[in-house]
């Protein structure tokens, strides 16, 4: 029992790096990508929040990014095995397309998972964390405080700006 | 049974994502916590049906809530409100 506590807490903390460091690779703080995401990234700013970490996460809720890929391929991977994560980086890069974005980050970041938990299993985890873990990792981002959690996304991103 | 607990996890942060929303006063704050409710059901779905065809479900849920999420946010980035 403790055990399973434990598998989820690093798979949450895997999922977390996994999924911000390929969205801040791709750029998503760097523009409001739709003009409902700067919408959301301005009030937060007005909020005093950071307006480049707010504009990542007005991504985040306006189209499926690498978080959204992180999630779907722990799903693939966990009912189908690897070929289950293509098919959830395939879902994710028609979901990208159908809300106009270019989806470099979700793809990648649905490839990128699957390699990460299937490598994992052989560790002892199951994807069933990384179904949990990626939930966790979002709740800290999108679910705690806005603009605490955009300060510490607009800190990343200066530093890979 | 072991993805019973997982699954229980994902619904409790669903709920919390809910409830966040609800407590919320503006709309377009309002839809990362609508994100955090998402992402839960999603995992949700998957956890308590494990079968291949689940997975298309999940993602449908999930890419349409987003797109959703995505036309609510521009409509009120467009009439210039929150």
């Amino acid at each position: 029992m403790l055990e399973e506590y434990g598998r989820i807490l690093i798979a949450a903390a895997l999922t977390w790096i996994l999924f911000v460091s390929v969205d801040i690779f791709w750029r998503l703080p760097q523009k409001g990508g739709v003009s409902g995401a700067k919408a959301i990234g301005d009030l937060i700013a007005r909020r005093g929040g950071n307006r480049n970490g707010g504009w990542m996460m007005g991504n985040i809720v306006s189209s499926p990014d690498a978080s959204a890929g992180t999630l779907l391929a722990a799903c693939g991977v966990f009912v189908a095995g690897i070929p289950g994560g293509i098919a959830a980086a395939l879902l994710v890069f028609i979901g990208n397309r159908i809300c106009h974005d270019p989806g470099f980050a979700g793809t990648t970041g649905a490839l990128i998972a699957t390699a990460v938990i299937t490598l994992s299993t052989q560790f002892g985890f199951i994807p069933s964390d990384f179904i949990v873990g990626t939930v966790i990792a979002i709740l800290t981002i999108q679910g705690l405080s806005l603009t605490k959690a955009s300060h510490l996304l607009g800190r990343l991103w200066r530093w890979r700006a | 049974m072991e993805s019973l607990i997982a699954a229980f996890i994902c619904l409790l942060i669903a709920v919390y994502g809910a409830i966040r929303a609800v407590a919320e006063q503006e709309t377009l704050t309002r839809l990362p916590f609508i994100n955090v409710m998402n992402f839960g059901i999603a995992g949700t779905i998957v956890l308590l049906l494990p079968h291949p065809l689940t997975l298309v479900a999940a993602a449908a849920y999930f890419i349409g809530s987003t797109l959703e999420a995505n036309a609510i946010a521009s409509a009120y980035a467009k009439r210039g409100g929150t």
